[in-house]
Order: structure tokens, then C-alpha cells, then sequence
């Protein structure tokens, strides 16, 4: 027994508003300049390995992904894990300034290949995530009940530490700092922050969220023992082939993941085909558009590995990262906003109104909306572009950078809810 | 024999279940069907708090001399949900089928957030302090919770 018990399962224990919106607020307008960027530059989308597409990329992942997954974890960590973070507000305020700051130095680095940018990012990036996980694992060591910390989450945690040090690796190389071979590590930052990282931390919290939020059976327990393992200790396998040179076994490993990854998928969507809510919301649907994409993603990826045609590569970036894993996350934050915002005024005595209240339905509705044609319109400038056809490149950074705007609007506007309900 | 996480945690998710129901009834305009699915929702959900609030927290309480610890703090998220349900019954009073899935929608992750912190943190602790007590206290929490049986 340790006398935090108490306090983990409090109220009490549920950070500061502050902490998971500052990184919720900030996170679309990421999304914004990779709209505007494409939008100017619709170009950017012949290949992955421009300098412009790297930006593009990261705007993406850094910018809007790991900025939503940082401040969600500020979150669960103390629910789903008793892991109460040490001084949260100041933590949070830190952390959140590191990242986006280094967010902004990383995209320009990389867009004007500015060495000087690229190492600021690798100083910012890296302090901030370091304190991250350094505060995370300090919490969870301090758990009330250590054994019943998802050991998934851990798991993924690890698995987003090892893709950001890869990361900071590869921006080292190009700076000149490290002389190492860029292709086989920037393989392998790939591969862990899809799987390893967003993948595990998706699957972590899947196994809780799904059945308890979309009532459905439980996943197999085959799964919630044995897949991030799996996953995990595969892509340490594959790693080992990249790094040694082993190509038919890089391969075979590669397929051995591609499955991996479609067995949590396809499960996921046959469990949510037995949801027992009746009328699927935007979250539901955002999280079956995202599991599907990211099986188009996976055969993409696979594709791209035995065919030499550059769009293959494009599309599984947009399949997995727009199509994927912003559309699970905008499906996640509108159930965190609205109910962070519930819970704040009723932990506060004020007589909250209900979610739906605090967010009405139909501006969610019609920005996700905006979002699948965001989605719709990137797919064919992918095709597109290699052809020299810029026009739907235009049109989707357009259409994508309405939907993020949009999707700011609908998280402040469940703030004003949040403030006129402190005021009256 | 069966842990109290997992007694406590199937009973979470037959509530779920009866929770599901009423749902599915206001989605089909049938007003009746709900009143009946959110009573038997209200009795389920009131076995499991009483339950808890005159067995599994009081043996937790003795054992461990924590009676300002996490069993407070569940019993003040207890009194939220019972507010929570109150709101439901009066939308589904006025036939406000928006208010109500608002309401409901609310409810729900309140809920859920309760039973992930239960789920993962409370029983285990309790399943680790009450171990010796396993074999009289199991029998009477499932008494308790079957009360409530839909």
C-alpha cells in the first residue's frame, strides 16, 4: 500500500485542464501549415523524399500527432495506470513548449535543409520528449498497484522513445553530426514510430476503449497477452535484418508485420461490427475510416517495397497518416474535450451541461466530413502528382487546411462552453 | 475461484449491456422500452454500488485503515453517476430524445473512466489485502450483485 493510492484514484489526480488542452489547442494548427504548405507547393507530393515532403511529414507527425498522443497521455497515464505525473501544470507547460518548438524547428530544418534548424530541433525535440518519458516512467514506477500498469502502454512508450531517438539520429546525419548510413535508420524510424509507437499506443488503448466505449465483446485474449509483444519483438527481428543486410528475411519479416498489424486491425472492425450502441457517432465512424485506411496503408507499404512506382510510397503515407491515425485521433478528441471540460466543471461544483451540450453534434459531424474529403481529395493528388497533375495537390492542402482549422474551432468552442459555464 | 477483479469487472460490463438498451430503445422512438431499460438500468447499477458501498469497501477499509483513501474517492464518483442517471430519468420524463443522449453520452464515459480506474487499480488492491477473506466475501458480493439480475 502506498499512501498515493488515494490520490491516484481522485479527482484530485486528473491534471489541470490546462495540461492535455494546451497540447490539443496547438496540435491542428500543425495540421493548418501542412494544408497552406501543400497548398502552395502541391508538388511536394511526387515523392517522400524531397525536403518538402519531409516537412510535410513531420508537420504531420510531430506537429498534430505526437502533440495529440503526449497530451492524451497526460490523461490516462493517471486513470487507466494510477500514475499520478509529478507536477503536472508546470510539467505540461515545459514539455508542451519543447515539442512545439522543436515541432517548428524539425519542419523548417528539413524544408530548407538548415543545419542549424535541424540541430535545434534534435536539442528541443529531444529535452522535451526526454522529460516526458522521464516524468511517465517516475509516475508509473510509483503506481499504487505497479503489476496492473498496462504493460502495453509501457510497451509503446519504449517503442515511441526508440522511434524519436532514431529520429534525432537521422537529423544528426543530415547535419553532418553523425556519419552514419541514412537509408537502413530512416527504415527503421519508420517502421517503429508506425508500428512500434502510434501502433502500440493505438493497440494499448484499444483493448480498453473499444469495448468499454462502443460496448462490444473483448478483444481475444490471445491479443491483449500476445499481440504488442509480438509486434514489438518483430520489429526487433526486423531491425536486426535491416541493420545485418539480410534482404529476403527483411522481407519475410516485413510480410510477418504487415500481418501483425491487419490481425489487430480486422479484429477491431469485426468488434465494432458488434458495437451494442445504436446509432454509430463521428468517433465510431472516424475509427472504422481509420482502421480501414490503414489496411490500404499496409498494402501500400508492401507494394512500395516490390514495385519501383513513387506513388505507392506517397499514397501509404496518406493512407496511414491522414486516412489512419488522424482520423482515429479526431474520433478520440471529441470524446476527450468535451468530457475533460465536463468533468473540470463538475469537479469544481459548477452544474456542468452535458457533452452534447458542451459540443453539439453537427459541426463535429460536418468537420469530419470535411476531413474524409480532405482524405478523398489527398489519395488522388497522390496519383496525381506523379503524373505532374498539381491541381488536386492544390485542392487537398486547401480542403485539409479548413479541416484542422475547423477542427481548432470545434475544441475552442467547447472551451467558451467551458467558460460560460464558470461564469454564470 | 473466480478473483474480485474479475466478479467485479464482468458485473461492469452487464451494466454495459443493460446501458445499451436503453439507447437502442430511444434510437426506435420507443419511450416505453427505454423507461423499462433505464429501470433496470438504475437497479443493476444501484446493486453494484450497494455492493461495494456495504461490502467490498467496508472489508477493504478494515484491512487496510484506509477509509479516506481511494474508496472516498469512488464513493464521491458514485454520487456523480447517481446524478447522472437522475438528469437521464428527467429527459426521458420530458421525451427530450437529444437531452437524453446527451445525458446518456455523459453518463457512459463517466462511468467507464470510474470503472478503467476500479478495473485497474481498486480491485487489484483489494484482491492483494482481502485475500483471506476471499472465500466468504466472493459468494456475498455475487449475492449481492445477482439482486439486481435482468
Amino acid at each position: 500500500m502506498t499512501p498515493s493510492a488515494g490520490h491516484a484514484l481522485g479527482y484530485d489526480a486528473a491534471p489541470a485542464l490546462s495540461a492535455p488542452l494546451r497540447f490539443f489547442v496547438t496540435a491542428p494548427l500543425f495540421g493548418v501549415v501542412a494544408g497552406l504548405m501543400l497548398l502552395v507547393h502541391p508538388e511536394l507530393l511526387e515523392s517522400r523524399w524531397t525536403p518538402g515532403a519531409l516537412a510535410l511529414t513531420h508537420l504531420v507527425t510531430v506537429g498534430f500527432m505526437l502533440m495529440v498522443m503526449v497530451g492524451a497521455l497526460f490523461q490516462i497515464l493517471p486513470v487507466v495506470a494510477g500514475a499520478v505525473l509529478p507536477a503536472t501544470r508546470v510539467l505540461a507547460t515545459i514539455v508542451h513548449g519543447l515539442l512545439g518548438s522543436g515541432a517548428i524547428a524539425l519542419v523548417w530544418g528539413l524544408a530548407a535543409m538548415q543545419p542549424v534548424a535541424l540541430t535545434a530541433a534534435v536539442w528541443l525535440l529531444g529535452s522535451g520528449f526526454a522529460t516526458f518519458v522521464a516524468a511517465a516512467a517516475y509516475a508509473l514506477v510509483r503506481a499504487p498497484v505497479p503489476q496492473a500498469t498496462p504493460r502495453d502502454l509501457r510497451l509503446a512508450l519504449i517503442a515511441l522513445t526508440i522511434a524519436i531517438l532514431l529520429g534525432l539520429t537521422l537529423a544528426m546525419i543530415l547535419t553532418g553530426e553523425l556519419a552514419l548510413p541514412l537509408f537502413p535508420l530512416l527504415k527503421l524510424h519508420v517502421g517503429w514510430a508506425w508500428l512500434g509507437g502510434v501502433g502500440t499506443l493505438l493497440a494499448a488503448t484499444s483493448w480498453v476503449v473499444v469495448p468499454m466505449f462502443q460496448i462490444t465483446p473483448p478483444y481475444p485474449q490471445v491479443l491483449t497477452r500476445f499481440w504488442a509483444m509480438s509486434a514489438v519483438g518483430l520489429l526487433v527481428l526486423w531491425s536486426a535484418a535491416v541493420l545485418g543486410g539480410f534482404p529476403l528475411l527483411e522481407s519475410a519479416l516485413a510480410v510477418a508485420l504487415a500481418l501483425v498489424a491487419g490481425v489487430f486491425i480486422v479484429t477491431t472492425l469485426h468488434l465494432q461490427r458488434r458495437s451494442r450502441r445504436s446509432t454509430p457517432d463521428t468517433t465510431f465512424r472516424a475509427f472504422q475510416l481509420g482502421m480501414g485506411s490503414l489496411i490500404g496503408g499496409i498494402l501500400c507499404v508492401l507494394a512500395a517495397h516490390h514495385l519501383d512506382h513513387a506513388a505507392w510510397a506517397v499514397l501509404a503515407g496518406v493512407l496511414i497518416l491522414h486516412g489512419g491515425f488522424v482520423s482515429i485521433m479526431l474520433g478520440m478528441l471529441y470524446k476527450i474535450v468535451p468530457f475533460l471540460a465536463w468533468l473540470h466543471l463538475t469537479q469544481d461544483k459548477i452544474k456542468a451541461p452535458n457533452m452534447k451540450k458542451l459540443q453539439p453534434d453537427q459541426p463535429v459531424r460536418r468537420q469530419f466530413h470535411t476531413h474524409v474529403g480532405a482524405f478523398v481529395l489527398l489519395i488522388a493528388a497522390a496519383l496525381a502528382a506523379t503524373n505532374g497533375l498539381t491541381m488536386f495537390g492544390r485542392l487537398a492542402g486547401l480542403i485539409v487546411m479548413v479541416e484542422f482549422g475547423w477542427l481548432a474551432w470545434n475544441i475552442l468552442k467547447v472551451l467558451r462552453a467551458y467558460q460560460r459555464a464558470r461564469s454564470t | 475461484m473466480a478473483s474480485i477483479t474479475d466478479l467485479m469487472t464482468h458485473d461492469h460490463r452487464e451494466c454495459d449491456e443493460v446501458f445499451a438498451r436503453i439507447e437502442q430503445a430511444v434510437s426506435k422512438g420507443d419511450w416505453d422500452g427505454a423507461a423499462t431499460a433505464l429501470r433496470a438500468f438504475t437497479e443493476a447499477l444501484e446493486a453494484h454500488f450497494g455492493a461495494e458501498e456495504n461490502t467490498l469497501f467496508p472489508s477493504f477499509e478494515a484491512a487496510t485503515g484506509m477509509t479516506d483513501g481511494p474508496t472516498r474517492m469512488m464513493r464521491m464518483e458514485h454520487a456523480e453517476m447517481r446524478r447522472g442517471l437522475e438528469a437521464m430519468q428527467d429527459a426521458l420524463a420530458r421525451k427530450d430524445a437529444d437531452d437524453l443522449s446527451g445525458e446518456a453520452e455523459t453518463l457512459l464515459i463517466l462511468m467507464q473512466q470510474h470503472n478503467m480506474k476500479e478495473e485497474n487499480i481498486l480491485y487489484p488492491m483489494c484482491d492483494g489485502h482481502l485475500s483471506g477473506q476471499a472465500a466468504t466475501l466472493a459468494p456475498r458480493l455475487k449475492d449481492q450483485l445477482k439482486g439486481s439480475a435482468v
